[in-house]
């Protein structure tokens, strides 16, 4: 028979499959580990770029803020006074407009404990942070990724909030619930005042998906503050120039101009050293998994290593041999990851999570799916390609002695 | 029938172990022709060399001196990777423990070699009918080897050595792990497939009840071939 190929002749795809039933353990430890490394990627995946995206993504281009001089890095900080907006607006030609109405927004930013009215409070230190934001109808206008969802807005002077929709999950509100009549409308606590929850905002992948709103005047009030963090303005003719030359002039005001997606953008950096710490806590557990991995592949293979030199006996190359062993050793992290990733999938996708005073909400998209998929990929093939090299080495005559006495 | 035609031709042929700093001469000197057609028993006492010779003949080893010129071809100048490609084609090999994939049915083992062969399906269906039949086993081809007796599984083995259509089969002590009744079937087997096919077989055993199924029978003592220049009887 002269017909033995020239070229690379691999063995079966159907031997790998069959061979990953043949120890349950190996495959439930080795699909365990898969499944785990594909979860944990999957989901730091997810969260890195939630955080990320909704940090970035609160940034509307065209929007410049005026924040405090010298809280440029935190508009919590800021603190400008109540009028300044609307000498803002007195001052400067090419703010836009629509209908009759400019696009400012006074906001007060202020980080406070919150909680549903019936939950138990937060014991010692420990407290519920939310961002809450006091605007004004305007906010809709500058902050285009915020829609009125559900309910209606809230009211001044009627201790009412509206609430992004990640917001309203984790504190278990649903948009049925804000369409009741005034005295069934849900209760939280800010600052252990109650609120009635009159609307859902929906803002997904932005900071204001987690964010509690509420009329400006009132968190005033609730803060006893006279002045304001920022006012938020869309562009239309104008440019951060005139603003800032408007800053300049009016030192009296004490304000500096900055480009929101900007602003955003050097927040997104304050958060890398977070999103480094998420990403080296899955590659050490990534890693840990690939030991485990390589340690019960190189028992496995060298269990068979009789049979493995009978392959090349048959004529199999080396490389034919190594391929499907690591074929063997993908199919059964497969096993594991593909599961994995369903399940990742339906669980953590839409899921808030909480970050400092915000919420982000986390989407399991084609880029975090692909990552998972990569990262099981990697487990099979860097787990099991040394096992695989190390049993090569062993000759075949001793190899078919192997265990034999 | 068998013809004068060297199929096997060792020249001086000589292996050498190191073992704790001392070496262990494992062949020496060996000078061995056999014939296309002839089934060979190869004998010898424990450590005479038999299945290193055999692995040397397979290509599954390298002789440390000497030549060795198997089916025209000077196995001694090939790479490891054509070695492979030389022995996909031309050997057939049948082992003591039969070495059948656990996981495979009888069909599936015996199919196992023709993937290194660039054949159709249908082909692959065929030889794979055709040796399951020759070695009368083809009742259960869906079996997997934990089902079957010893000479049953060791038939399929005979059949995954025979299905390439090799130019030599060489056997490791076929009928060692075998009972009296079995290990005479796979030798009445191993007569047929000689008789009727003219193929060419080499056998290692110890036993001389085996070795008289053999056309001829080489004796190795100590590495070095007793019979006389290795000429063939």
């Amino acid at each position: 028979m002269n017909d033995a190929r020239r070229g690379f002749a691999p063995l079966p795809i159907f031997y790998a499959a069959r061979n990953i039933g043949r120890s349950p353990l190996r495959l439930a430890l080795t699909a365990g580990g898969g499944a785990l490394v594909v979860f944990l990627v999957v989901g730091s995946m997810a969260s890195v770029r939630a955080l990320d995206r909704g940090v970035r993504a609160s940034g509307t281009p065209g929007n410049v803020m005026l924040v405090g001089a010298g809280s440029e890095e935190s508009v919590e900080r800021s603190e400008i006074p109540a009028s300044a907006p609307g000498v803002l607006a007195a001052s400067i030609e090419g703010i836009r407009h629509e209908g009759g109405a400019q696009f400012i927004s006074p906001e007060l930013h202020v980080p406070l404990p919150l909680r549903r009215e019936g939950d138990p409070a937060p014991e010692g230190n420990s407290r519920s942070l939310a961002l809450v934001r006091g605007v004004e109808p305007a906010a809709f206008l500058v902050h285009p990724q915020a829609r009125l969802a559900a309910g209606r807005l809230a009211d001044a002077g009627a201790d009412e909030i509206v609430v992004g929709r990640a917001l309203a999950a984790r504190l278990r509100i649903g948009d049925a619930d804000v369409a009741s009549s005034n005295e069934a409308l849900p209760v939280v606590l800010i600052d252990e005042r109650p609120h009635r929850v009159t609307g859902i905002i929906d803002a997904p992948g932005v900071a204001i998906d987690g964010e509690a709103w509420m009329p400006i005047s009132d968190l005033l009030v609730l803060t006893k503050r006279q002045t304001i963090s920022a006012a938020v303005v869309s562009l239309d003719g104008a440019d951060i120039g005139d603003l800032e030359a408007f800053a300049a002039r009016r030192s009296d005001l004490e304000i500096a101009a900055i480009d929101e997606p900007a602003y955003y953008a050097q927040l997104a950096q304050f958060f890398r050293p977070v999103q480094i710490l998420i990403g080296v806590s899955a590659l050490i557990v990534a890693l840990g998994a690939m030991l485990g991995g390589l340690n019960a592949l190189d028992a496995a293979f060298a269990s068979r290593s009789r049979e493995i030199a009978m392959l090349q006996v048959l004529g199999f190359s080396r490389g034919a041999v190594i391929l499907s062993l690591v074929q063997e050793s993908v199919l059964a992290v497969a096993t594991g990851a593909l599961p994995a990733l369903l399940i990742a999938r339906l669980a953590l996708d839409g899921v808030g999570v909480r970050f400092s005073m915000g919420v982000f909400s986390l989407s399991v998209d084609a880029t975090c799916v692909a990552s998972g998929l990569g990262a099981g990929l990697l487990l099979g093939v860097v787990g099991s390609l040394p096992p695989a090299i190390r049993c090569m080495r062993t000759a075949i005559p001793i190899a078919l002695k192997a265990d034999l006495t | 029938m068998a013809t004068v035609e060297p199929i096997i031709r060792c020249s001086s042929l000589e292996k050498h172990y190191e073992r704790g700093g001392e070496t262990v001469r494992v062949l020496e000197k060996l000078d061995l022709t056999i014939t296309r057609g002839q089934f060979v028993a190869l004998m010898g006492p424990s450590g005479s060399g038999k299945t290193t010779l055999l692995n040397l003949l397979a290509g599954i080893d390298r002789p440390t001196a000497g030549g060795l010129v198997v089916d025209g071809q000077d196995i001694t100048t090939l790479s490891r990777a054509a070695l492979a490609h030389w022995r996909a084609r031309s050997v057939g090999y049948i082992f003591q423990l039969y070495h059948l994939v656990p996981v495979l049915t009888a069909y599936e083992n015996v199919e196992l070699p023709l993937y290194v062969h660039n054949i159709s399906r249908r082909e692959r269906h065929r030889r794979v009918c055709e040796a399951l039949e020759s070695v009368s086993i083809s009742d259960r081809h869906a079996h997997y080897p934990s089902q079957l007796s010893g000479g049953q599984e060791q038939r399929v083995a005979i059949a995954r050595a025979i299905v390439t259509q090799p130019s030599l089969l060489l056997a490791d002590e076929p009928t060692g792990d075998l009972d009296r009744a079995s290990a005479a079937g796979i030798m009445e087997l191993l007569g047929r497939l000689h008789r009727e096919h003219g193929q060419t077989i080499v056998m290692v055993t110890h036993d001389p009840a085996t070795a008289v199924h053999a056309q001829r029978t080489v004796h190795l003592d100590k590495g070095r071939l007793v019979e006389p220049h290795g000429v063939a009887s």
